[in-house]
């Protein structure tokens, strides 16, 4: 190597990053056509591609099933509660004799909250030969599950990945949560009709798509509505002092807020917010606010907000029931921290419920049976797969922040997935 | 002609090697190739980095802004030209790589020309700064895909491909130091001002670092995107930063055999974290009672004992064996508080373990792996007395 | 030359005043951080990354701290004294002396006589190990919070600029009575009603009605009061400043007033001539790591206590590690003035980017404020600009 050498070439390289810059303006001027598919989410129709790959066969008496969550890393309340749910339904069919006289063995890969962490857990449990997959919480991860799944023709039950065109990767994908072009629009809708709101401000965590994503359904349906989005703040999570951001959303003054984080920013902020002197501002929020946590860390500030739930903990639908009954029986009276619990043992029950509906024990059968999922009951409502595209129609339901003594979160009013749009 | 034979025969052993590991990677799940290609871009990252850190002496610990210039070039570009180009994959690939070379290279210059006034920890910061700009203006970009980052459209997951640029990584670096145009770059490392008296270009050795080591980390981050098909900002966090300055110190700063040793095992270490499941916690917390006693003890003997080596080497053994025992009867102690009855995955500990080893061996060598020494035939040939096979110098 | 005006008519000039008041509380957080960076590195040359776990590690005293004065996440108890505070304050700075005590004696001391990279590894090994290792045994899921009733300090201090238009809240005020009487209209129907919000027509229309004489009201208070001008200052946060100010001012007794302080400014210009006369600088060690430990233990504290619901996780002192470690650098690392000066300008530079209209760009902000700064006085704002010279 010689460093003259590398000068000239330097210039060269400089020419030629030019002269591809050049070209590059030209050619997305005369193709104005060619978006990138990544952000632009796609309309959630039919036209799903299958995996072509054969997928994993269950050898010997032990049926292997994989959930991948974020055991490790910022993202460890919500993935170690969706493994903590998954756990669950896995013992209670094998208590109930396995499938076929076969035992199920849950096998856990950590995420460690990053994309490409998901990536190499889903890879590992698929050469484990797991005949599917169960998790991820965060959408971003999924989309890494499902790519590497498709590959090898191996079935993807989502937990909590609420991001619309997830479910486009391929006919093995599937969710068990509704999706945020609903969660959006119904807290919209909640907010418009009910709350007569309509001046407010969004608080975007900026490091969340998550977030990013729920605060822009949430103001698309509340501008369509006839309502105005004053200002929309951002922060990242981990931050602690929010006086920036909330003295410039006060300028605006707004009559709600919608907090589209997680419940680990949104009490500080509610705080906040009623220090600042907001102190009539409706907060609101999506399923990330629920976690008990909330009311030790948003303290009364937070009470009197609502946010969009897949369940309500006092529901008297049996599935519920037996739900929390079982899980504080396994943890020391304690309920789920998060709402990922229940979502995780709903679709670990819905895989294992599809498998004993199988034509047989593979994963090319396990798909077409996780599609013809209909009427599920499943601890966050009926679930149909059927005819949906991975996507199924749930109700949401809007809660209300209540003190600990009148049971953390009171149900307000459902929404059927038919009533938004 | 002798000089070319040989120049022939390792281009031709590299590229073997290559095709060879590809080979191998086939046969194996797409878990293990994942691997592969991923251990091969963390010793591009690592060689790449010490050109910068070990060899130029410049303190950088930004290293994963380049790599994410690169990964988010090729992604960019990969979404709007590849459909209309209609180039075979390999094609593709290499013309990324040599784009996001490109783009990665001109970052290096704009961080590279600030490090002419800075030095030192004032010069670390100021990587480690442009690497969370540079994130973070990808997070809010939305042609980038923000927060969820960006699709990348063909899926290119050579095994070869990773190798093949680690190893030219690698060739280029070792070339420079075995010619003359390598010694100004050492030479500004030992010292700035003795060599710019001595006629020595200090800027434009230290830029020239810079941009090499962005240009390789540049093309492993085309390599990703088409291999994960995905790039999305918490990939490039501050963390892999750390850890690829990591490797190079763990390695023996300066040394490229030791940067290739230590990625391989920093990366490998936390995977193998996953096979292990149920391990009781109270041996993890016994183990950790163990290593620290170990630790204090085999320093205690490098410092204080002066025999032969063989009486070291027992003396050495003793304290494994003790290590081991302390690690018995603590396990049986600690079995008792109830706090560590419980059992976890070895996947939890990926990190603690990783976090441990990087302690243990600055606190035992903290000259690195290898020091500054690099691997070599004539090594080999002096230890075993034999002559060997001159090809294979890569 | 039509971008400066343009620019400027984006910014919405009241908020100035209050947004300089967030900068500056926000920056004394930084600044109390800062300090621990910037002794250690003065003493030691030694960028201590694990000082942003010795933060984290205070937060969960503090926590813990509360939970045994019976401020446990149930809500047991409501009542709080400014005596409970000061105990978690002096159980954080003096759990977190000890543990930065023993970082450094187990994890640098080893590592003193070899090149300061070495020891940077090593801090980024125990900071690792902290933070995944902590994960194991802390509490972090759901991560823990401090309860809102430990502080009592609930209030504002309220500074007021310029009065609201008194004419237009004359006229709000009118307005109030509607909002009255149509609040008692629908609040008499929801008694026939069974919920609230599945009402019948009548009950709808009432609401409305209710919910329209609301915001009219509001919106009509919102216009009295749009030039007014009120400072609002948190007591919790005016506490942190004067207690963040109170341990600055003991600091520097300690530094410039004390044989130990001595001692330590000794160490720092030389180490080695520092103990051939006869300082013992492996105490002195010890005890810069003990009170810049004790300081980041402070600021966790009051973090975690003062605004109100902070999450604490084992990533707690991550970020504001690392943005108390660019405010180090920013006022010349090494430089105790100049870590105070580097933390307030962090904290400005934040708020002002978010008063700009670039909230999303904040902490890339941060940085490049750092980067301009360090272009044009490379060795930090008061750092020493010393001359190589062979």
């Amino acid at each position: 190597m010689n460093i003259q050498f590398s000068w000239k070439h330097g210039l060269i390289a400089l020419a030629v990053a030019a002269a591809i810059g050049c070209n590059g303006g030209d050619s997305t001027a005369t193709t104005p056509t060619v978006e990138n598919k990544g952000t632009e989410a796609t309309p959630a129709a039919a036209g799903r591609k299958a995996p072509t790959a054969e997928g994993n066969k269950v050898e010997g008496d032990v049926i292997k099933v994989g959930i991948v969550g974020s055991l490790t890393g910022d993202q460890k309340p919500w993935g170690e509660d969706s493994v903590e749910g998954a756990k669950m339904a896995v013992e209670e069919l094998n208590a109930a004799g396995g499938i076929n006289g076969k035992k199920v063995e849950l096998i856990t890969g950590d995420s460690t909250s990053k994309a490409e962490g998901a990536k190499t857990a889903a890879e590992k449990l698929i050469s484990d030969g797991v005949i599917g997959i169960i998790g991820e919480v965060a959408s971003g991860h999924t989309i890494q599950i499902a790519k590497s799944a498709f590959d090898k023709g191996v079935p993807v039950v989502a937990i909590g990945a609420t991001k619309t065109d997830l479910t486009q990767e391929g006919t093995h994908v599937s969710r068990v949560c509704y999706i945020d072009d609903f969660q959006g629009p119904v807290m919209a809708k909640f907010a418009y009709e009910e709350l007569g709101l309509r001046k407010v401000a969004l608080m975007t965590d900026n490091k969340q798509p998550y977030s990013q994503y729920l605060s822009k359904t949430f103001g698309d349906k509340f501008k369509a509505l006839g309502g105005t989005i004053v200002k929309e703040a951002f922060y990242e999570s981990g931050q602690t002092q929010f006086s920036g951001q909330i003295t410039e959303l006060k300028a605006e003054t707004p009559d709600g807020l919608f907090l589209s984080g997680y419940f680990t920013e949104v009490g500080p902020i509610a705080q906040q917010v009623r220090q600042a002197g907001l102190k009539d501002v409706k907060l609101m929020g999506g399923d990330g606010w629920d976690s008990p946590q909330l009311l030790t860390s948003g303290g009364d500030a937070i009470l009197g907000s609502f946010f969009c739930n897949h369940y309500n903990n006092k529901e008297d639908r049996p599935a519920v029931k037996t739900f929390l009954d079982a899980y504080k029986k396994g943890h020391a009276g304690k309920e789920p921290g998060t709402t990922m619990a229940a979502l995780g043992y709903d679709a670990t029950k819905l895989m294992l419920e599809a498998l004993k509906k199988a034509k047989s024990l593979d994963s090319k059968s396990l798909i077409e049976a996780i599609n013809e999922t209909e009427n599920f009951a499943g601890v966050s409502g009926t679930i149909t797969l059927k005819g949906f595209n991975g996507n199924p129609p749930k109700r949401a339901l809007v809660v209300e922040v209540r003190p600990q003594s009148e049971g953390f979160q009171v149900f307000r009013k459902a929404y059927e997935a038919d009533e938004i749009k | 002609m002798k000089f070319w034979g040989v120049r022939l025969a390792s281009i031709l052993g590299a590229v073997a090697f290559c095709f060879l590991l590809e080979g191998v990677a086939q046969g194996q799940s797409s878990f293990v190739q994942r691997l592969f290609v991923l251990a091969g871009l963390y010793v591009t990252l690592a060689v790449s980095l010490n050109l910068i850190n070990g060899i130029t002496g410049q303190f950088s610990i930004g290293h994963a802004a380049f790599y994410q210039v690169g990964a988010y070039t090729a992604g960019f570009c990969a979404s709007r030209f590849f459909a209309q180009l209609n180039l075979p994959p390999a094609a593709w690939l290499l013309l990324m790589m040599i784009t996001s070379a490109i783009t990665a290279g001109l970052a290096g210059l704009l961080v590279g020309l600030p490090s002419l006034r800075l030095k030192g920890d004032y010069l670390a910061i100021v990587t480690l700064g442009f690497g969370e700009i540079i994130r973070i203006f990808a997070q809010n970009q939305e042609a980038l895909g923000g927060a969820y980052g960006l699709t990348v459209a063909p899926k290119i997951q050579y095994v070869w491909a990773a190798w093949l640029l680690a190893i030219l990584c690698i060739a280029v670096c070792r070339n420079l130091l075995r010619t003359a145009h390598g010694l100004p770059f050492l030479a500004v490392r030992e010292d700035e001002i003795a060599s710019s008296a001595m006629g020595v270009n200090v800027t434009q050795t230290k830029v020239v670092a810079f941009v090499l080591g962005s240009m390789f980390a540049g093309a492993a981050g085309a390599i990703l995107a088409h291999f994960e098909s995905f790039v999305s900002p918490p990939m490039f966090t501050m963390d892999v930063s750390f850890t690829i300055v990591t490797m190079v110190v763990l390695g023996g700063t300066g040394s490229i055999t030791g940067s290739v040793l230590a990625a391989i095992l920093l990366f490998y270490l936390p995977e193998k974290m996953r096979d292990f499941t149920n391990i009781p916690l109270s041996g993890v917390a016994a183990a950790f009672v163990a290593i620290s006693a170990a630790v204090f003890a085999i320093r205690w003997v490098m410092q204080n004992f002066h025999g032969s080596a063989k009486d070291r080497a027992i003396r050495y053994l003793g304290i494994v064996v003790g290590a081991l025992v302390i690690w018995f009867i603590s396990k049986a102690l600690l079995g008792n508080v109830p706090s560590l009855k419980e059992n976890i995955d070895g996947s939890k500990l990926r990190m603690v373990v990783f976090s441990i080893t990087l302690v243990v061996l600055m606190l035992l060598r903290p000259q690195g792996m290898l020091g500054h020494h690099e691997f070599s035939w004539d090594w080999v040939r002096s230890k075993f007395g034999k002559p060997t096979v001159k090809e294979a110098t890569a | 030359m039509t971008v400066l005006p343009d620019l400027l008519a984006g910014l919405e000039f009241s908020t100035l005043p209050q947004q300089l008041v967030n900068g500056i509380l926000l920056g004394a957080i930084y600044a109390l951080i800062a300090l621990g960076y910037t002794m250690v590195y003065g003493v030691l040359k030694l960028i201590n990354f694990a000082h942003g776990e010795v933060f984290m590690l205070g937060a969960y005293t503090a926590l813990f701290t509360s939970w045994s004065f019976g401020f446990t996440q149930a809500g047991s108890r409501q009542d709080s004294s400014p005596g409970i505070l000061i105990a978690m304050l002096i159980v954080s700075m003096t759990v977190c002396g000890f543990v930065g005590v023993l970082i450094e004696r187990f994890a640098y001391r080893p590592m003193r006589s070899q090149p300061r990279i070495a020891s940077l590894i090593t801090a980024i090994g125990i900071s690792l190990l902290l933070q995944y290792g902590g994960q194991l045994f802390l509490p972090s899921s759901p991560p823990p919070s401090i309860s809102d009733k430990v502080n009592p300090f609930k209030g504002n201090i309220e500074i007021p600029l310029k009065p609201a238009d008194s004419a237009l809240l004359a006229q709000a005020e009118q307005l109030k009575a509607k909002v009255t009487s149509t609040k008692a209209a629908y609040d008499e129907q929801l008694k026939s009603e069974k919920d609230s919000f599945n009402l019948s027509p009548v009950g709808k229309g009432l609401r409305t009605a209710s919910q329209d004489a609301e915001r009219d009201y509001r919106n009509a208070i919102d216009k009295a009061n749009k030039d007014a001008l009120v400072i609002t200052l948190p007591q919790g946060q005016v506490i942190m400043l004067v207690t963040t100010v109170v341990l600055m001012i003991i600091l520097t007794w300690l530094v410039m007033k004390t044989t130990a302080g001595r001692a330590m400014r000794a160490a720092s210009l030389d180490f080695d001539a520092a103990s051939l006369m006869g300082i013992n600088v492996n105490t002195v060690i010890a005890f810069t790591f003990f009170i810049g430990s004790a300081l980041a233990g402070a600021g966790a504290m009051m973090n975690a206590s003062f605004l109100g619901g902070t999450k604490i996780d084992t990533f707690f002192g991550m970020l504001p590690g690392v943005k108390a470690f660019v405010a180090a650098v920013l006022g010349g690392i090494g430089n105790i003035p100049g870590a105070v000066l580097g933390g307030i300008l962090m904290g400005l530079a934040e708020t002002m980017v978010i008063w700009a209209g670039y909230g999303n760009y904040k902490d890339a902000i941060a940085f490049i404020v750092l980067i301009v700064v360090l272009l044009v006085k490379p060795g930090g704002l008061l750092g020493s600009n010393k001359v190589e010279k062979v």
